[in-house]
Formats: structure tokens, C-alpha cells, sequence
């Protein structure tokens, strides 16, 4: 059946700056904020902008991603027409089938997919970003302006916009020129990676890409430029409210400590009743303060159980926190557990990692640094009774006293 | 497919629960910080691999309705059998606009779908019981014992005897004598989940229809206790029954020793619940939580200590939560004192105010009520 608008999401890459936490998942499926994924975020965007229709673009390590995104019904996708697809590359008949070249050419290889639907627009999100946004409304400004392509841009800093791709727009936001990490940016415009395309031209330009074998297959480097060089009206959609891209231990850090502003005004709601975040999340029971806990600046979730203290930090389901143990700036995912007299400071554990008894990961940093040494234990790593995990070290074998990691 | 099928009775209330049933019956009850104590039967059964479950409500089952909606969060959303809610047929010809009589008379009244009962043995159970049953061994249980009827029952009575049945072993390991809500406990306590064969089943319901009888225990259990073989099997781990304020309260805070979380929230049989998305609880720089379980989605500003806090409780600054049950979206304001108190869904206590109760008499405010 047609639709309006379908959204396509690019959940391929490795996220190889993320190290030992992607090794085995992919970056979309890393878990976040306490009871989420990342890719729970676009995915609820989609949703709560009423998209109903929505490719998952899988090919690094998808064996995770795609049993959490299952049938789609945590975010409601389990429809009869539409819903959550996920698309590895594939094989096709007389030639060989390829891996995904680029972001253009994932979505190239599934024109199929997006025609079955015969959409007038397609939204292309990526998969390692937190915010919320109502693509509808962006779709608005576009169906308004009549524009080929809608780019969602962020206000920076001019000193920020050389670390961006930056969109230079005149006075009504049509964009003239795009410059990748400009040395000297001419505009603050940052493109967020999120765009809106009218189909028709956008399953053209992605046909004529694929022709050119210098292509790289990329929307920023290729398909974008390839726009605006043919005069093709390009809008740029200006977005104001909280947005952080993942794609490294800091600003993975960063994003979840946001969680813990409580005023709500400078981080990111979680509570909004009106823009609801979907999960898929087991059935745990409460967690559990115990007797001599202290709990404080922090977010708790289902399952835990706390006997010593947590301060500062973002705990995942059914974490243990011993007695004695202080757990401070750190983010502890599903299942791991602290023992008694354990310290974890500015850390980052992993599902199921196991810190020894009087074992100490981590510190906190000295001085105002913005470098906080977030030291990280992999998923399902022993952390021997008494060891000593250093700051900003990545462990992804298991560590004894006297085997002391740097 | 698993050969044994699940009936609950979620018709039942308890005027003794006060407040808690004023919009709802027993079963629905909220219960453990973010169940309804029918999750715990309906667990069970899914636990042990029934796929087939009836759910028999007569009236104010509009919460449970809402609760429980296609069943999918237990996976008894399905296409061939699944979960079937039962309410009352044939209003019309004046029959059953009371509530049933007793658990025959309400069977009586679900007769065709116990006759379409795909499975060849049957499980029936209360709703209105907080317990992690090895289903799947009990049913194990009966088909090797060749019981007529499996009833499981307790060493460690935990009712209020006048509300329950006890059951006098024999020399023979079956059940001799049946009391039915007496002035003290006498032997093993029923915990009122009975396995039997589909047959049986069918022929105890028309016998009863027949001669105008209405109750499981006093009408089936007690008379025929030497006709047919009803052999006990014996479950002494936790269980909550909810018969009253007080018992309800007590029952809730038995939640707080880890060994009872252990055994009622047994990783390898969960208890599943209606999924609801919220968020993790978030803790203020200020906060206290000591002794108390804390469901998600929660904001906590002020202290809380010995408590149970369900789902989207927020605890404002400066105030102090002691020994109390916070049900769905209670909303304790600035400053307030709250001791020994139950607060039901969506409940707001305004700043400053003050409510203490006691333990043998827990204050028990009512859904939506503002203080």
C-alpha cells in the first residue's frame, strides 16, 4: 500500500571509536541512558512522528540489533502493512551482491524495498545520535518549500562548525553550498545528518551515483554536492533542543550523565509524557535500596539491587552494588555487579563484567579537565578481587591483582 | 502443545480490602511495586508452558481488562488459543447479574468454553494470590501420582483462616477432610490451585449444575474427599494472599527481605507484567532511599525508607516517606509527612501535609484522590 513517508535508517556502522563496546554489537544496539539502545531514539522518533514504515539498515555485527528489533512491537511497529524491516545486503541473481559501499549505496540496493511503499518522501536517519524531533514537521517545511532535499541542521559554535559538515544557506535557509569540516566555516549551519527527500528525485540522483565509479556512495560527499551542482533546492530545517552524537567513549559518557540534569532544561527529558522513548526491556522487579545504600544524582533501573553507594551515575537493569562499594560517574550496564568494597569511578562496565571484591576501576580526574579518562571493562570481563584498573584504560580480558592493567 | 489448560477465577473481592477494591476486584489489585497480583497466576501458567488460559471476571474487571488487554506481554496473544477473557453470559434471562455463588457456579457459567477445551487436563487457580509456583512440576506430579485431583497447599499458612480451606492429610497421602474457613488454621492450607482432567472436570460441573451447588470446596472437595483421590502437593515457599488493608500492607513490605525477592522473583519462572516504557527511576543530588523497593520511571527529591514505590511515583523536596505503599503515579508534594500509609493510583498529597497511620492500621487513600 502506498505511504506517505517512509524512513530509512542507516544501522551499518561499526562504530569502531567506541572500541571494546562495539566488538561485539553494532553501534545502534549499545545501550544507553539506563533502559534504552541507542537506536531506540531515532526509532521512537519515527513513531511518535507518526512514520509507520521504517528500514533498518543493518551489515556490521547484526545479530544483536536485529533480535531487539524483533517484530517491532515495543515501538509499536508490528503493523499488518508497514512496520520495522531489517535490511542486510544481499545476493542477487547473476551477479555478485556487495557489501554496503556507502550511505548512499544502502539505500541504492534497497530502492526495492522503499518502492514497495511508493513513497512521495523518504527520511534518512542514522543510528548513533540522541535527540528528539518531529519529523513531521520537518516534512512540513519541506512539502512547503517544495524542496528535492531537507537537511536537519544544528546551530554551532563557528569554532565547532570546523569539526561539521556545514550547510551555507541565504536568508530564507536554501542552501547554496556544503562544506565537509570547512577550516573556516562561512556559516554555523551543522548538518545532523538527518534528511528528508522527495523519492522520485532522490531514487535518481542514487541510480546516477551508482553509475559513476568515482563515487564514494556517500549522501554528504556525494549525493548532496551532486544536488546542488544539478540546482536542485535544498532547504535547510533548523533544529533547536537537545542532540549528541555517540560515537565516542566521551561524548557516550557525556550524553548519559545529561540524563542527570534535573531541571530537564539543559539535558534530555526522559519523563516527556507527550514524546514517550520505546524499548525493548525485560520484565524485572523494582530495584531494591538496601539498609546502609546511599543513592544519589543518579538513574536506577529494574532489578538492581544496592547495598552500597552510587552517586553520579546511570545504572542499567539488574546491577548488583555490594556492601561497601562506591560506584561514582560511571555507567554500569545490564547485569554487572560490584562487590563489596569495590570502587568504580569515571568508568564505563559493560553487560554482565564483574568488578572483584576491593578491585578499583578508574578515578576521578584531577583539575577541570574535559578529558575525563572514562576507563572501560568490556562486556562479560572478570575484574579480579583487588585489581586496579587505571583511568582511560579499555579492558577486554579478564584482570587479576596482580596482573595490573595501565 | 502443552497438554494442560489454565483457568483463573478473577471474579473474587474481598470487602475487608477496603479502598483497594473500590474499582476493581482482587486480582487486579496492584501489588509488588509494579505487578497486579493476577501476574503472578498468569505467570505461572506461562512459566509451565500453557498456552490456553480462561479468565473468568463478573464485574468492575474494567481494570483488568485494561491490564491485561490481548495478553501479549505474557505471549498469550495468539492465533489458535491464547488468553480468552470470560465475563458473565446470558445476563438476560436474570441468571448471574449477582456475583457466582462459588467457583462450580461460576464454572457453570463458562460450561461451552470448558467443553472446547483443546488440552485434556486443567488447571484452576485464584487470581488474587502472589506466588511463583512450579506449575510445570506440579502437573508433572499429577499425572504420575494418578490423582483424580492435585490440590496444592501450604505447611506455612499465611491467611486469615476464616478466608481460606485446610486440608487434613491421611495415612494414605491423600486428603481426608476438607475445613472450610474455620475459626483456626488446621493442617496444610489450600492455596485453593487445583490440577485435574478435563473429564473430571466436566462431569463436576454438571453434577453441581444439576444439584444447585455452587462451591468448590464445600459442594465437590469436602463431600467427595473419599470418592475421589485428591492428593496434595505441598509448596512452602512465599506466598501472598490479599484479604485485607492489613494483610495486603504486611504481605507488600514481606517484599523487602532479599530471601523473599529471591524466591517470588525467581529469574528462571519471571513474572511478567503489562509493559508500560517508563524510564529509569531518577535520584536528585539530595536524595535518600533506604530499605525500599523502587519500581522505574519514580523521580525522587525527598527520602524514602521502608517503602514500596510503583511506577512514576514522584517524591518531592523535602519530603519523608516512611514504611508506606506508593501505588502508579502517586504524587507526594514538597514538605509532606507520610507514615504507614497506602496511596492508590494517581493519588497527590499536597505540600506540607502530614498523614501517619500504623502498621496495624494502614491509612489507605483512594484512587485519585487528592490530600
Amino acid at each position: 500500500m502506498k505511504k506517505e513517508c517512509v524512513a530509512m535508517l542507516l544501522a551499518g556502522g561499526q562504530g569502531s571509536r567506541l572500541y571494546a563496546l562495539t566488538s561485539h554489537v553494532a553501534k545502534p544496539a549499545v545501550p544507553f541512558g539506563g533502559k534504552y539502545r541507542i537506536i531506540d531514539f531515532p526509532l521512537s522518533n519515527c513513531v511518535n512522528s507518526g512514520i509507520d514504515t521504517v528500514g533498518v539498515l543493518t551489515q556490521y555485527r547484526p545479530l544483536e540489533l536485529n533480535s531487539y528489533i524483533g517484530n517491532g512491537q515495543p515501538w509499536d511497529l508490528d503493523r499488518s502493512d508497514g512496520g520495522v524491516h531489517i535490511l542486510p545486503p544481499y545476493m542477487r541473481e547473476g551477479e555478485q551482491g556487495t557489501w554496503y559501499k556507502g550511505t548512499a549505496n544502502a539505500i541504492y540496493q534497497n530502492i526495492g524495498f522503499v518502492d514497495l511503499y511508493d513513497p512521495d518522501y523518504v527520511v534518512i536517519l542514522s543510528g548513533d545520535h540522541i535527540y528528539k524531533m518531529d519529523f513531521a514537521d520537518m516534512v512540513a517545511l519541506h512539502k512547503k518549500t517544495g524542496a528535492a532535499c531537507t537537511i536537519s541542521v544544528l546551530e554551532v559554535t563557528l569554532e565547532e562548525a570546523t569539526r561539521f559538515g556545514i550547510m551555507n544557506a541565504d536568508e530564507n535557509d536554501q542552501i547554496y553550498e556544503f562544506e565537509e569540516k570547512p577550516a573556516h566555516p562561512k556559516s554555523n549551519l551543522a548538518s545532523m545528518g538527518i534528511y528528508v527527500f522527495t523519492w522520485s528525485k532522490l531514487r535518481q540522483y542514487l541510480i546516477d551515483d551508482e553509475a559513476d565509479p568515482n563515487s564514494s556512495n556517500d549522501f554528504g560527499k556525494n549525493i548532496i554536492p551532486n544536488m546542488l551542482g544539478a540546482g536542485e533546492k535544498l532547504m535547510a530545517y533548523r533544529f533547536k533542543g537537545y542532540w549528541k552524537d555517540v560515537g565516542t567513549i566521551q561524548s557516550l559518557w557525556d550524553a548519559n550523565m545529561d540524563l542527570l540534569t534535573s531541571d530537564f532544561s539543559s539535558g534530555f527529558n526522559l519523563y516527556d509524557i507527550e514524546w514517550p522513548i520505546f524499548a525493548r526491556s525485560p520484565t524485572r522487579p523494582p530495584h531494591f535500596t538496601g539498609k546502609d545504600a546511599v543513592v544519589t544524582h543518579s538513574l536506577v533501573t529494574g532489578g538492581c539491587e544496592i547495598y552500597g553507594t552510587v552517586e553520579d551515575s546511570v545504572l542499567f537493569h539488574s546491577v548488583t552494588v555490594e556492601e561497601g562499594a562506591v560506584v561514582k560517574g560511571s555507567i554500569l550496564m545490564p547485569n554487572t555487579v560490584v562487590k563489596a568494597g569495590a570502587t568504580v569511578e569515571y568508568a564505563i562496565v559493560a553487560e554482565g563484567a564483574v568488578i572483584g571484591e576491593n578491585a578499583k576501576v578508574g578515578a576521578v580526574p584531577e583539575g577541570d579537565s574535559t578529558d575525563r579518562g572514562i576507563a572501560v571493562v568490556a562486556s562479560g570481563v572478570e575484574v579480579g578481587a583487588g585489581a586496579v584498573v587505571a583511568p582511560k584504560a579499555m579492558i577486554t580480558a579478564n584482570v587479576s591483582a596482580e596482573k595490573e592493567e595501565k | 502443545m502443552n497438554n494442560l489448560h489454565g483457568i483463573i477465577f478473577a471474579y473474587e473481592s474481598d470487602s475487608r480490602l477496603r479502598e483497594l477494591t473500590q474499582h476493581r476486584n482482587s486480582s487486579s489489585i496492584p501489588y509488588g511495586g509494579r505487578y497486579r497480583i493476577i501476574d503472578f497466576m498468569l505467570s505461572n501458567m506461562v512459566n509451565a508452558g500453557v498456552t490456553d488460559v480462561g479468565l473468568i471476571v463478573h464485574a468492575s474487571y474494567q481494570s483488568m481488562l485494561d491490564h491485561i488487554g490481548s495478553g501479549k506481554d505474557w505471549d498469550l496473544s495468539r492465533k489458535h488459543g491464547g488468553l480468552r477473557i470470560l465475563p458473565p453470559f446470558g445476563y438476560a434471562d436474570g441468571k448471574h447479574q449477582a456475583t457466582y455463588g462459588g467457583r462450580m457456579d461460576a464454572l457453570a457459567g463458562v460450561y461451552s468454553y470448558i467443553q472446547k477445551i483443546r488440552q485434556d487436563y486443567v488447571v484452576l487457580a485464584g487470581g488474587d494470590m502472589a506466588v511463583n509456583l512450579p506449575l510445570a512440576d506440579i502437573y508433572d506430579f499429577h499425572l504420575k501420582s494418578g490423582a483424580d485431583i492435585t490440590a496444592v497447599c501450604t505447611h506455612k499458612p499465611k491467611g486469615d483462616p476464616r478466608g481460606c480451606i485446610y486440608f487434613n492429610i491421611g495415612a494414605s497421602g491423600r486428603v481426608s477432610d476438607v475445613s472450610v474457613r474455620p475459626q483456626l488454621a488446621m493442617g496444610c492450607e489450600s492455596l485453593d490451585v487445583f490440577v485435574m482432567s478435563k473429564s473430571l472436570l466436566l462431569s463436576l460441573v454438571e453434577h453441581c449444575a444439576a444439584h444447585n451447588i455452587f462451591s468448590l470446596s464445600e459442594g465437590v472437595l469436602q463431600p467427595m474427599s473419599s470418592t475421589l483421590r485428591i492428593v496434595p502437593y505441598v509448596y512452602d515457599g512465599f506466598v501472598a494472599r490479599v484479604q485485607s488493608v492489613a494483610g495486603y500492607y504486611e504481605r507488600s513490605m514481606d517484599l523487602l527481605d532479599p530471601a523473599i525477592r529471591a524466591d517470588l522473583f525467581n529469574p528462571s519462572r519471571p513474572i511478567r507484567t503489562k509493559d508500560q516504557s517508563n524510564p529509569s527511576t531518577y535520584y536528585s543530588p539530595n536524595s535518600r532511599s533506604v530499605n525500599s523497593l523502587i519500581a522505574d520511571g519514580c523521580v525522587i527529591e525527598g527520602e524514602v525508607e521502608n517503602s514500596i514505590l510503583f511506577r512514576g511515583v514522584y517524591v518531592a523536596k523535602g519530603a519523608k516517606v516512611s514504611n508506606c505503599i506508593l501505588m502508579q503515579s502517586t504524587s507526594i508534594k514538597e514538605d509532606v509527612v507520610l507514615k504507614y500509609a497506602i496511596t492508590d493510583k494517581n493519588v497527590t498529597v499536597e505540600p506540607g501535609r502530614m498523614l501517619m497511620g500504623h502498621s496495624t492500621y494502614p491509612i489507605a487513600v483512594a484512587k485519585n484522590a487528592t490530600v
